[in-house]
């Protein structure tokens, strides 16, 4: 692998031969390219390039096949039929650098920040480490997308790092490759406003100067707009639009190109139709912060993600929170353990749905059913559970094969899905969720916003973390900010209940 | 956007003020505590037997423990990648056995010893395959080959010991290549610090580490992940082999018993040193350790001359201690 | 068509097999508590040719130190047909059951090496060694040895101290030191019963007690791993070493002089016995129910005379 230093990304390249669209030379070229898992036929013939400066967006909702192309176009899974033809630009090379950032975070928990970085940088495997030039290379990236970041953290081990940070290690690897392309499939999604704005113009700088293809995978609208040259869209296996300029389409367009409803369902919030009863839960935070919720309310929390994560910490009893407690009927003033909030009846989605929320080893079925029998104290497996099961499945329309497959089998959205739906139906008096729509297009989201309000509707209270201020907006009955310092900031006010409100309340714009 | 990175940089300054510590002495705390206990250890031991501290016993414990330190260096390869090799005391076994038959059947030492690391580089690979090719997990992997090779080894001469026939083949353990230093020290510390560097210092020796933190993040980098972790079964079975050979050749005769207990020793070794058995930590150097702590204990016991029932008592308090060292100098979040 | 041939083929085979059975060939049946040690390998040589001098047939099985395993070895040999039994038990607790079974069955039992537990009577014979005399025996020679070099200390490297033939091992030792002048200064107990082991084991005692001048070795390991240590420190004849069991590796440290004496458990010996015993008792010849060997002393100046090679006959099979 050619070590890229970081130093190359900062400065002008004088790539020969780039620039004019007329002259972008094809970097990848996939034809017909079949993939089927067992039965299930995952990619029925997809052609897709890659071209020398431009920002391709590869748009499709859950399950369309945009990871498997991925995946197949970098070599970790092999395809069936159809053809891979890379080409580089550059004299001295046949095939080009290739750079991903996967969906899920392909980190080395023990190994520390510069190294998760510098370890794709090795000649080969018998060449020497060196510590400086390691952290040299990592700090230069890691220093393009945040210049904060880097010191702190260049010598912890990845496992101690936030998701958020971990995704920007990530990207910084991509980047540090010298690649001639960048396949970014979410990069995003645990990324704050600011920092996607200077990764993007990155991104830019990288295209536009040294000639590099980007592939952009998103589900976010905005975000694609505001980057992308052109898009491909999948849809089932099958290239419904190919390379087509994004100026061309529209966001309705697109959306129906994809296959999703268009249309948004009454799921967002509507005040007057929950009645609420009962005493509200209070919570209670530093300098005298005082949130008040009555069951069946949404409530949102937004802004950076230091101050949801201290809150969501406290409710959950995984920490101790940020010095939030809570106070209200049969509530502590703070749980010691996890075990004791899920005994106190509040449910918990992680936004870490790989390492914290999907039970990898044990079928669709047991992990639909987790909470449950923890909850009604099931002993015994019973046979009307897989009705049960299949019910839900089928009601949360879950694309899975059988209810007996691994849940490695679903798509992101699906596990998503599933664990939501792990939830539903229980007498729970609150439910946290971690981001639960992130990396989820935008079908399986409004699937998501209808459980959430469903829940709400059988008399919970619904705390919700998200980075989409406009999901937020569309179904939270209210809204509390924090500021960029993760301190709380206080509720979004009513009449200033749109995205400008949110964005000036919390510093960020979504 | 300058506001938003601020955001990050508060949640840094609170870390910085946790996690601030020198680097290379942190990496190394673990074995810096590890060769303390050690030091305290026999220093309790010499105030009660004041020749425990003398010449002569530090030599023994260094030929006790020789054999286990290099079995450890291996096993901590197969920890390091996450992995368990449960076969090393077998195949130590086996090759003590191999190599007398060769030796009994007229051949002449190198011959015999060659013979003898064979076993290692077969079960090595039956192990590598096993796991890598076929995707059999290694407990289950290490606990097939330790029951053939460990009953090879009573199968081959019938159970009997063997004396060990060549003249010379005591040279091997106990000969000076460097004068002044036996064999199976010189053995000793080259391995360890060649096994050291590489892990440290080599692109390769950090795939290791790649690997055990995670096998599918590895792999999504372009990591060679199966045939590092075929290289640490193979590497495993072969130090376990070779210090099954300098066993033999210490006490000129293989016994079919010989590495019965070894292998949980090994284990706890490196357990001891550092490493976790989740893979992506460990020293070659806590290994070392480990395995002489584990001497120390035992030479202690017996030099106090406390019931020797007790060691496996102390032995896991050690390991308790280790562990609990490492836990908590190493807080995880949640 | 071929299912059916292959059951008919088997069918035949079993009505075969339990025809011999019912001829009037008596089989013995050894039943050792594990085959790994060479211990038990060489009382099952005992049994077996015993056994073909009688004219009797002979199967094996191995307990794998399980007391359930024993008990299924046990029926299983019932159940085959075996006319007697001898049997190296796993542990002396674990026979009244065993005994109780093979009483009903009335299969005649002879035990080599351990004993059953004490206060049963409903066995055929059990032939051991006489562990406390010989314990005895070889404390006051070790004491001897120790007095020649001039000092009473005496260091011993003991089996484990949870085996009853250990226990009365040491007793036995206690005693006759205790009569001999003697100070037992140090006993270190093995776990692995490996001679490495036992090399440590004896660099440990040496160490913390320079001025040992006997080693009581109280299982074969103990002797080679002691003369090893003796060899290294260059202290050649100058600490004397006594060894129970026997092997050819002691043996031929006895002939080499790095050893003074082996006390010699006779494990082919015991075999032999045993199933002259239960042959007896099926024949209606008289039985002796408890023969407790004291195991014969063989000094390195008399290990070449006809006395000790009959001894040494006894001891393992003659391929060893």
């Amino acid at each position: 692998m050619e070590p890229g230093s970081a130093q190359s990304l900062g400065t002008t390249g004088n790539l020969p031969g780039v620039g004019l669209a007329s002259a972008r030379k094809t970097l990848i070229e996939a034809s017909n390219v079949e993939k089927s898992y067992g039965a299930t036929r995952v990619l029925r013939g997809v052609s897709f390039q890659v071209r020398a400066g431009e920002i391709h967006a590869l748009l499709g909702g859950n399950g369309a096949g945009k990871s498997t192309l991925i995946r197949i176009i970098t070599g970790l899974t092999s395809r069936d039929a159809g053809g891979i033809d890379l080409r580089s630009s550059k004299a001295d090379r046949t095939s080009p650098i290739i750079a991903v950032v996967h969906q899920e975070l392909a980190l080395l928990p023990e190994l520390s920040v510069a190294e998760n970085i510098g370890i794709v940088h090795a000649r080969s495997g018998w060449s020497l480490i060196s510590r400086r030039r390691m952290r040299e290379i990592a700090l230069g990236a890691l220093r393009l997308i945040d210049p904060a970041i880097g010191e702190e953290i260049i010598d912890l081990p990845a496992r101690k790092l936030s998701l958020h940070e971990g995704q920007i290690v990530e990207i910084a690897r991509a980047l540090s490759t010298g690649a001639e392309v960048l396949l970014l499939d979410e990069p995003t999604a645990n990324l704050t406003a600011g920092e996607t704005a200077k990764l993007f113009s990155v991104l830019k700088r990288l295209v536009r100067e040294e000639g590099i293809g980007i592939v952009f995978v998103s589900h976010r609208m905005r975000e694609i707009r505001e980057l992308c040259d052109v898009c491909t869209i999948l849809r089932d296996g099958v290239t419904i639009a190919n390379a087509a300029p994004l100026a061309s389409l529209s966001d309705g367009e697109i959306v129906q190109q994809m296959g999703q409803p268009t249309q948004r369902q009454a799921t967002h919030r509507n005040p007057q139709q929950n009645p609420r009863q009962g005493s509200p839960i209070e919570l209670l935070g530093p300098g005298d912060v005082r949130i008040s919720i009555l069951s069946g309310t949404i409530l949102g929390l937004a802004g950076a993600p230091a101050g949801p994560t201290g809150l969501i910490a406290a409710l959950v009893g995984a920490g101790p929170g940020a010095g939030w407690r809570l106070s209200g009927e049969g509530f502590g003033d703070r749980f010691p353990s996890p075990a004791a909030a899920a005994r106190a009846g509040i449910g918990f989605v992680s936004g870490d749905r790989a390492t914290k929320g999907i039970l990898s080893q044990l079928p669709i079925v047991d992990n639909v059913l987790a909470a449950r029998r923890v909850r009604e104290r099931r002993r015994i497996v019973a046979a009307a559970e897989r009705q049960e099961c299949r019910d839900l499945v089928s009601a949360l329309k879950l694309k899975a094969g059988s209810i007996w497959d691994l849940p490695a089998s679903l798509s992101g959205g699906n596990q998503q899905k599933l664990l939501v739906a792990r939830l539903l139906g229980l007498p729970l008096r609150m439910v946290v969720l971690e981001e639960p729509t992130r990396g989820v297009d935008i079908g399986t989201k409004h699937d998501i916003y209808g459980l959430i309000r469903q829940m709400a509707d059988a008399g919970a209270i619904i705390i919700w973390w998200s980075t989409e201020n406009v999901e937020l907006l569309e179904l939270c009955d209210a809204i509390f900010a924090f500021d960029t310092d993760g301190r709380p900031k206080g509720f979004l006010p009513e009449d200033r209940y749109t995205e400008g409100g949110l964005a000036e309340l919390t510093g960020m714009a979504a | 956007m300058t506001d938003a990175t601020n955001g990050t940089t508060t949640t840094n300054k609170l870390r910085t003020t946790r996690f601030r510590v020198p680097a290379v002495l942190f990496s190394y705390r673990t074995e810096v505590a590890i060769a303390a206990a050690i030091v305290v250890l026999l220093l309790a031991v010499g105030m009660f037997v004041p020749a425990a501290l003398s010449m002569g016993n530090l030599q023994n414990i260094i030929q006790a423990a020789a054999p286990l330190i290099i079995m450890s260096l291996g096993v901590l390869l197969v920890v390091v990648t996450g992995g368990i090799d449960l076969s090393v005391g077998s195949v130590f076994s086996l090759t003590g056995m191999v190599t007398a038959l060769a030796m009994a059947s007229g051949a002449d030492g190198l011959t015999a010893s060659a013979a003898g690391l064979a076993v290692g580089l077969v079960f090595g690979s039956i192990n590598g395959l096993l796991v890598t090719v076929v995707g059999l997990a290694p407990f289950v992997v290490t606990l097939i080959t330790y029951a053939v090779a460990g009953s090879l080894a009573f199968i081959v001469t019938n159970g009997r010991s063997m004396p060990i026939g060549a003249p010379d083949f005591w040279l091997l353990n106990s000969g000076e290549i460097i004068p002044g230093i036996p064999n199976h020290l010189l053995f000793c510390i080259v391995l360890m610090v060649a096994l050291e560097y590489v892990l440290r210092k080599v692109v390769v020796g950090r795939w290791f580490y790649a690997v055990g933190s995670s096998a599918i993040a590895a792999r999504l980098l372009g990591i060679p992940v199966l045939r590092i972790k075929f290289a640490a079964y193979v590497a495993s079975s072969l130090l376990a082999s070779f210090a099954g050979l300098l066993t033999v050749s210490y006490i000129l005769n293989a016994e079919a018993t010989a590495g019965a207990s070894l292998m949980l020793q090994a284990i706890a070794a490196v357990v001891i040193g550092g490493a976790s058995l989740f893979g992506g930590t460990g020293s070659a150097i806590g290994a070392v350790l480990g395995a002489l702590m584990i001497t120390c204990i035992q030479n202690g016991v017996n030099l106090i001359g406390v019931n020797s029932f007790w060691q496996g008592s102390v032995t896991g308090a050690a390991i308790l201690l280790a562990v609990l060292i490492d836990r908590f100098s190493n807080k995880n979040r949640i | 068509m071929k299912m059916k041939t292959i059951l008919l083929a088997a069918l035949a085979a079993a009505a075969l097999s339990s025809a011999s059975y019912a001829e009037d060939k008596k089989t013995v049946a050894y039943i050792a508590p594990s085959l790994d040690i060479s211990y038990w390998q060489w009382v099952g040589y005992g049994v077996k040719e015993k056994a073909k001098e009688l004219g009797m047939d002979y199967v094996e099985y191995t307990s794998e130190n399980s007391p359930a395993k024993q008990m299924d070895n046990a029926r299983t040999a019932v159940t085959k047909g075996v006319s007697a039994i001898v049997i190296g038990p796993v542990s002396s607790t674990s026979t009244p059951p065993l005994l109780d079974y093979l009483a009903k069955q009335k299969v005649p039992i002879a035990f080599a090496g351990i004993g059953p537990q004490p206060g049963l009577t409903n066995y055929t014979s059990s032939v051991t060694a006489n562990n406390y005399e010989t314990g005895k025996a070889q404390a006051k020679f070790t004491c001897e040895l120790a007095k020649e070099r001039g000092s009473k200390k005496v260091g011993m490297l003991s089996l484990p101290q949870d085996r009853e033939n250990a226990q009365k091992y040491l007793k036995g030792a206690k005693e006759a030191f205790a009569a001999a002048g003697c100070d037992l200064v140090q006993m270190l107990e093995t776990r692995g019963l490996t001679i490495s082991e036992a090399v440590t084991q004896a660099n440990d005692l040496l160490t913390a007690n320079p001025d040992i001048k006997a080693i009581y070795g109280m299982y074969d390991e103990a002797g080679t791993g002691a003369a090893k240590v003796v060899e290294t420190r260059g202290l050649n004849g100058k600490i004397g070493i006594t060894v129970a069991d026997g092997s050819p590796t002691t043996i031929a440290l006895l002939k080499k002089g790095a050893i003074q004496g082996i006390f010699f458990q006779e494990a082919v010996g015991q075999g032999i016995d045993g199933t002259q015993q239960v042959y007896n008792a099926l024949t209606g010849a008289p039985v002796t129910q408890d023969m407790a060997l004291v195991m014969p002393l063989v000094t390195a100046d008399k290990v070449d005379s006809p006395e000790a090679k009959k001894v040494i006959a006894r001891v393992f099979p003659p391929s060893n």
